[in-house]
């Protein structure tokens, strides 16, 4: 790397110049990007304007994108001001923590928090109730709930239950058979994926005894990855009768598999989330069924919550500690209207 | 960037008579693509015999389509580090690259224009952004004097953020026929591999026949001296960027067949890979030294590494410590063949 210092420098104009680009850089970045915070109009009820923290894993994670559209919709018809803000691309406490920190820093009226890890972010929800602020968790929880105002979350484990009945359905699963499957996954370390896996798990070994998973892989949330590993599969297990993607990689990666060498329709594959071209691939039968969560609507029960806690003098009244939304199984005869409500909308 | 195979020093005369002739087996064993070979033949051999299906054709295929999704970064990576310098943007390139081309692919589906346009247009975008991204690295590195390493990262974070902020976090499109497309093949290859294998040939062409390639090799082992030998190394260095941006725009198009979207995670990460598989090669991350078809083996070695395992069913979880043996033993047989050729 010699030929780097052989360069001059030619004048401080260069280095003007190149600091000027950045800094527009940056300017048009912040100011284009903003569908993270907003401001709305505060409603007249309000004695003082309520500002709602909201803070997540990975920012621009379609899920959290959904759930942003449903807390941002709730929050303007309660005419509240929502801040949205996470690291971009990033599920782990090391980059939350300093993000939560300096929205606390702001001194906002109401946290609403998805931990990316029960322990670490901890010490941020009790600093946070110390301060007077209170904390609703969504999606994922810290260890200690007892203060925290409420909890609301997708049932990842009900979801995994729902996808081995669905395959099962759609294998046409009889008794005595036995029937090969497989399971691609994300990680190893993900909890989501644990849940999902894990209530797949019981429900095949409480109510189908025939299916045998011969394999599990993971993405490391690469849809190439995913694609790789399914083709594998294919060829290591001829007979296979299903597979199930836990994630949005994995949907991505096996329904290209199986649309490029004919699959479709001869393998039950399950996915979860529901993207607008995974929903797109069910009424294709390439998908035999989805697993839908309901991050929109988590997003405004948390929203809703916090409005009425602050708005009605602090008082619990009306408001549920732990609230448990179904993931909901789509497969090709559901209704389009049906699908059009649990596809998730995208900014 | 003392080791570098251009400048072999004749041994001195008096000490010739003391030195051996070097045996078979010594010249064999100090040849990294001959313990390359020997390598990928034994983990081929091992992986057979867990499952035979390994050798069958369609396993074949899916190692080649596999191979054809990480040769291309790693042949711009190989241009890239016998220059001296590294190309940390190469998977984000592909990533952006497919999520642009799949938009304007979208819309021409279903504007109900023929795959065969729209699979050319989404090339020339693919190939557009990256030589775009290539030049982009090469003016942070000329213009603003940052170091490649730096000037890599910051396009790197710039192209994956974009494609994340573009795609909204999913993939882009739905695109049948062209999964169609990169299945289709001829015995044991498909289509697509045999298209990013010529493009691998030309490649080897380039760096080692051409007065391009000549030119890569001086500016790595010794900048001055490339410099006082009149080649532009500014110029120079930007072509080799731009190269490896190229490559890596196309690159994001095998993503788009084999996906039939365009996907903004995929590529992510895939920079190490490459790098890795550049390294496993014998190319020297000091620069000018090394081999494109070390490279091709690396890669080879990394793809029937990770088919290999989820054939034989081993937890995926130890993909990421072969790689990282394969890397070691790599590198440190490069390091004793340099050793020993200062002993000697």
């Amino acid at each position: 790397m010699d030929h780097h210092r052989l360069a001059r420098p030619k004048s401080a104009r260069q280095g003007i110049a190149v600091l000027a680009i950045a800094s527009a850089g940056l300017l048009a970045a912040c100011s284009s990007s903003s569908p993270s915070s907003s401001t709305s109009t505060p409603a007249s009820g309000g004695s003082k304007n309520i500002t709602i923290a909201f803070n997540m894993g990975a920012e621009a994670d379609p899920f959290f994108i959904a759930m942003n559209i449903g807390a941002e919709a709730e929050a303007k018809a309660l005419g509240v001001t929502l801040i949205w803000q996470g690291n971009p691309s990033f599920y782990s406490p090391s980059t939350q923590i300093p993000i939560v920190d300096q929205l606390l820093a702001g001194h906002p009226s109401a946290l609403i928090i998805s931990p990316t890890d029960p322990s670490a972010l901890q010490p941020a929800v009790n600093r946070a109730i110390g301060q007077g602020i209170p904390v609703v968790n969504v999606d994922t929880h810290v260890n200690d709930l007892s203060k925290v105002l409420s909890f609301i979350t997708g049932n990842n484990q009900q979801g995994g239950a729902t996808a081995a009945d669905a395959m099962a359905a759609a294998m046409h699963y009889t008794s005595g058979h036995t029937y090969q499957v497989v399971v691609g996954a994300s990680s190893a370390t993900s909890t989501t994926d644990t849940a999902r896996l894990a209530g797949f798990k019981a429900e095949i070994a409480a109510k189908y005894p025939g299916i045998k998973i011969v394999s599990e892989a993971y993405s490391q949330s690469q849809a190439a990855i995913a694609n790789t590993n399914v083709n594998n599969w294919l060829t290591k297990y001829p007979n296979l009768k299903g597979i199930f993607a836990i994630d949005g990689t994995n949907a991505t990666g096996a329904s290209a598999a199986l649309q490029s060498r004919g699959l479709v329709g001869k393998i039950a594959l399950v996915g979860y989330d529901a993207y607008a071209t995974n929903v797109a691939l069910l009424q294709k039968h390439v998908f035999a069924a989805l697993i839908a969560q309901q991050p929109g609507l988590e997003g405004k029960m948390a929203v809703a919550d916090v409005v009425k806690y602050l708005r009605s003098g602090k008082s619990m009244a009306g408001i549920q500690h732990l609230v448990t939304l179904p993931n909901i199984v789509l497969t090709p005869s559901t209704p389009a209207s049906v699908l059009a409500k649990y596809t998730y909308p995208t900014a | 960037m003392a080791m570098s195979s251009v400048t072999e020093h004749p041994a001195p005369a008096d000490t010739a008579p003391a030195q051996r002739p070097p045996g078979l087996l010594r010249s064999v064993l100090s040849n990294q693509h001959v313990l390359l070979l020997v390598a990928l033949a034994i983990l081929v051999a091992y992986f057979t015999f867990r499952d035979s299906v390994f050798v069958s054709t369609p396993e074949i295929a899916v190692l080649l389509t596999n191979f054809a999704s990480l040769i291309l970064l790693a042949v711009g990576e190989t241009f890239v580090i016998v220059s001296g310098g590294i190309d940390l943007s190469v998977g984000a390139t592909c990533g952006f690259a497919g999520v642009v081309a799949a938009f304007a692919m979208r819309d021409l589906i279903n504007a109900h224009q023929s795959e065969t346009l729209v699979l050319i247009v989404g090339t020339i975008i693919c190939a557009a952004i990256g030589i775009g991204i290539g030049l982009v690295n090469a003016a942070l590195m000329n213009w603003a004097r940052l170091v490649p390493f730096v000037a890599t990262l910051a396009t790197l974070g710039a192209a994956s953020g974009l494609s994340l902020v573009l795609s909204g976090g999913v993939p882009i499109g739905s695109d049948s026929a062209a999964l169609g497309i990169g299945a289709d093949q001829i015995g044991p290859f498909p289509y697509m591999f045999l298209v990013v294998f010529a493009i691998v040939v030309i490649s080897w062409l380039y760096l080692h026949l051409s007065r391009y390639g000549r030119y890569t090799y001086a500016v790595g082992s010794n900048a001055f001296a490339a410099r006082a030998a009149g080649i532009n190394v500014r110029r120079h260095l930007t072509s080799v960027y731009v190269l490896s941006g190229l490559l890596a725009g196309l690159t994001g198009m095998v993503f788009y067949i084999r996906l039939g979207a365009g996907a903004p995670t995929s590529g992510d990460g895939f920079e190490l890979i490459a790098i890795a598989a550049v390294v496993i090669g014998g190319v020297s991350l000091f620069g000018g030294v090394g081999r494109l078809t070390g490279t091709i083996l690396g890669a080879l070695i990394l793809t029937v590494v990770t088919s290999g395992l989820i054939i034989s069913n081993v937890s995926p979880n130890w993909n990421q410590v072969a790689v990282a043996i394969c890397i070691a033993a790599a590198a440190s047989l490069q390091a004793l063949r340099v050793l020993g050729r200062r002993q000697s």
